[in-house]
């Protein structure tokens, strides 16, 4: 959906190149005369192909000495007498390659490794557990072109020590006649192989399918707006086997809403981009995300841009809470419940993402990019309810370089 | 079974459109495929120039310069855009690009060499002025008998761009429409090189002076060399100021490469028009041009 959303974004501004006001405002003009400019996007393939690669390293933190139980960090910033525990840390790289075969198709891979190590708390945020883990995934896809729109197939195998995960999936987007709305409907499969290295479960199994319907219009020159709808079904082992107290039904299904405008300030050569996304599920989780951010270009092909993400969900209605004062002992979930959680990502809380991406043109065909983002997430943020109690909070921070280049 | 693009033949077609020679150059399997694929274009270079000519009675054109001091002619929506169009032009010109300023050509007939007379001049002036022009609710009316609006200042780029776009539509993804030297492409040569286009040296008019290499979008030339009569040594070309009445002087030729080809046409145009200003004026649309002025003088942005 990403992908068909850039391509979209670039047919536009493919043909207005960073242009000075006047150009930009000539051809604004042009633009409106009717049938003078399709989107060349949605009939052929691209020109040339495109490789990138990205490296990533993120790095966990949780602070401990917090006072657990409201969740609250505020007294740390101002004493910082607080201290953190390293959680999990990733070191991950991306190689993607797209090949245009000619006018009407194209393939692409990516290959992503990457190695995990830390500890993960075993129940709530407690009782770190060590653990290693080297994962390897495998996405490839096939594109064809068609007059009005595209067909894209795609294969994806991801292994790691006790997952392993394979997928296919199908996206067709069409295009109205005069290219200013795009349709897009998909549907993808996928079957998980779980193997825990404790030998909780033994040749457990997951299968989901997804189905997603957006639409993308193009409304002027400078403006795109996209709404997108997603439905998800599945069935099978979605407990985490190495929590403590950790039985979640065997049957998930949610649904997504999302929306996104990109408006184009040609005066300030800079982009807004704003999203939200609603997700609710039969867990009884529900999520709001809003996200912001702005592309500034400067000259010489720099382009800076900060963003900010809210994330904010109810816990799952089979979320034990935590007790802080039963520590180092979680504490039970209730008598004959059926489904239980303590894992802190089905609990209630809020999230706060900032990042900033500078990214150096360095001539047609290359670009590099650096992106830092920095992650706070505590009960008490939440916007949905009071939060989850006796969570503490949850810091990371990621840095991502990549290189693209087109050939 | 898929065909590669890239391996296809190159098929030239040439016609006749708007008073000049036109061709559409692009790939096809076969000839009948190609001028089937050709076909299509080139009807709509048609359809076009029927609609908008001002020599054909009925046309929309027509019928509008008919009413003009009378009433307003409602239009369609092709051509409410197109003087919503000339409008912009109008606007982003200070005045200087004015599809109303086609009158002048009864004082200037550049099969003679002679020029009119003040009086001549002056009665025609008032005549012009797109900003005296009433557009409401998608109707037009000139409110002075004798106006007129002429759509050739940018009519065949227009038709250059729609003709491409049924290509497009069509698939057709190498090739481009060039309409007397207003041209716009589809892609590149079958193997990805650029198509080479040559410039013709307003002085020798048989030689090229600058070649452009173009994939993608328009390509348009104005030049002092296309229409003129020479007078006591001094060159009296086509283009014609609509605030004085006289042929401008300052340009020999410019070229302009733009996402569009009426963009590329309306934005030599109009460095024609400004005249010294007018390199300026390039500079600050963005777009590539090859330009020389009347001592000579080549001005690049690439």
């Amino acid at each position: 959906m990403v992908q068909v959303w850039a391509e979209v974004a670039v047919a536009v501004t493919k043909h207005a190149p960073q242009l000075p006001e006047l150009g930009a405002a000539l051809l604004s003009a042009a633009m409106a005369l009717p049938c003078v400019m399709g989107n060349a996007h949605a009939e052929s393939a691209p020109e040339k192909g495109v490789f990138s690669f990205k490296y990533l390293n993120y790095k966990e933190r949780q602070q401990i000495g917090a006072d657990a139980n409201t969740g609250n960090a505020a007294t740390y910033s101002k004493s910082g007498a607080s201290a953190f525990d390293d959680r999990i840390r990733v070191k991950a790289s991306a190689s993607s390659i797209m090949v245009p075969i000619n006018a009407e198709w194209s393939m692409s891979g990516t290959l992503i490794t990457d190695s995990i190590s830390g500890a993960s708390p075993a129940y709530h945020t407690e009782a770190l557990t060590g653990m290693k883990d080297f994962r390897r995934a495998v996405d490839t896809s096939l594109t064809h072109y068609l007059p009005n729109g595209t067909i894209t197939l795609g294969m994806s195998h991801s292994g790691e020590n006790d997952y392993i995960s394979r997928g296919v999936s199908l996206i067709a987007t069409r295009a109205t006649e005069d290219k200013n709305t795009t349709w897009t409907a998909g549907v993808g499969i996928n079957r998980d192989e779980i193997n825990p290295a404790n030998r909780i479960v033994f040749n457990e199994t997951k299968r989901g399918t997804d189905l997603i319907l957006g639409v993308t219009q193009v409304v002027s020159m400078n403006d795109i707006v996209q709404f997108n709808l997603g439905y998800f079904n599945g069935h099978g082992y979605f407990s985490d086997p190495y929590k403590i107290y950790d039985e979640r039904p065997r049957d998930r299904s949610h649904q997504t809403l999302q929306a996104r405008w990109n408006h184009h300030f040609s005066e300030l050569s800079g982009t807004s981009r704003l999203a939200y996304r609603y997700y609710t599920d039969n867990w009884g989780i529900r999520s709001h995300t809003f996200d912001a951010e702005w592309v500034q270009s400067f000259g010489n092909g720099w382009s800076v841009a900060p963003a900010l993400r809210y994330y904010t969900q109810t816990a799952a209605k089979f979320y034990v809470e935590a007790d802080p004062s039963l520590s180092p002992f979680p504490p039970n979930p209730p008598a004959n419940a059926q489904y239980f959680s303590e894992d802190q990502r089905v609990s209630a809380f809020g999230g706060l993402t900032m990042g900033m991406k500078l990214t150096k043109q360095l001539n047609l065909d290359t670009k590099v990019d650096v992106k830092l983002e920095q992650y706070g997430q505590k009960g008490a943020w939440t916007m949905l309810g009071s939060g989850s109690k006796g969570l503490a909070p949850f810091y990371a921070r990621s840095l991502q370089v990549g290189i693209t280049h087109s050939f | 079974m898929l065909t590669d693009a890239s391996t296809l033949p190159i098929h030239r077609l040439s016609f006749k459109a708007m008073g000049s020679a036109c061709e559409v150059v692009l790939t096809a399997n076969t000839a009948p495929e190609a001028e089937a694929l050709a076909k299509a274009a080139i009807d709509e270079v048609l359809r076009i120039e029927r609609k908008y000519s001002r020599y054909t009675s009925n046309s929309i054109v027509a019928q509008i310069n008919q009413q003009a001091g009378q009433g307003s002619v409602a239009c369609d929506t092709e051509t409410w855009s197109l003087f919503q169009f000339a409008s912009q032009l109008f606007e982003k010109s200070e005045g200087l690009f004015d599809i109303t300023s086609g009158v002048l050509r009864q004082a200037w007939d550049f099969r003679q060499p002679q020029l009119p007379s003040a009086q001549q001049l002056a009665n025609l002036l008032p005549l012009i002025g797109w900003h005296q022009v009433v557009l409401k609710d998608q109707t037009i009316a000139l409110p002075i008998k004798g106006m007129e609006v002429d759509l050739g200042g940018f009519g065949k780029e227009y038709a250059a761009d729609r003709a491409a776009q049924v290509l497009k539509d069509k698939g057709v993804t190498h090739g481009y429409v060039n309409l007397a030297g207003d041209m716009r492409f589809l892609g590149p040569k079958p193997h990805g090189e650029p198509w080479m286009i040559g410039i013709q040296d307003p002085r020798h008019p048989d030689q090229v002076i600058a070649t452009f290499p173009m994939s993608q979008g328009g390509l348009a030339t104005s030049g002092d060399y296309e229409r003129y009569f020479e007078l006591d040594g001094q060159r009296y070309c086509h283009v014609l100021h609509p605030q004085t009445g006289w042929p401008v002087k300052h340009w020999r030729t410019v070229s302009v490469t733009a996402p569009l080809a009426v963009l590329a046409g309306c934005t030599t145009t109009m460095a024609m028009l400004k005249e010294a200003q007018g390199l300026e004026f390039l500079e600050s649309t963005g777009f590539d041009f090859f330009a020389i002025d009347q001592a000579g003088e080549v001005h690049v942005h690439s």
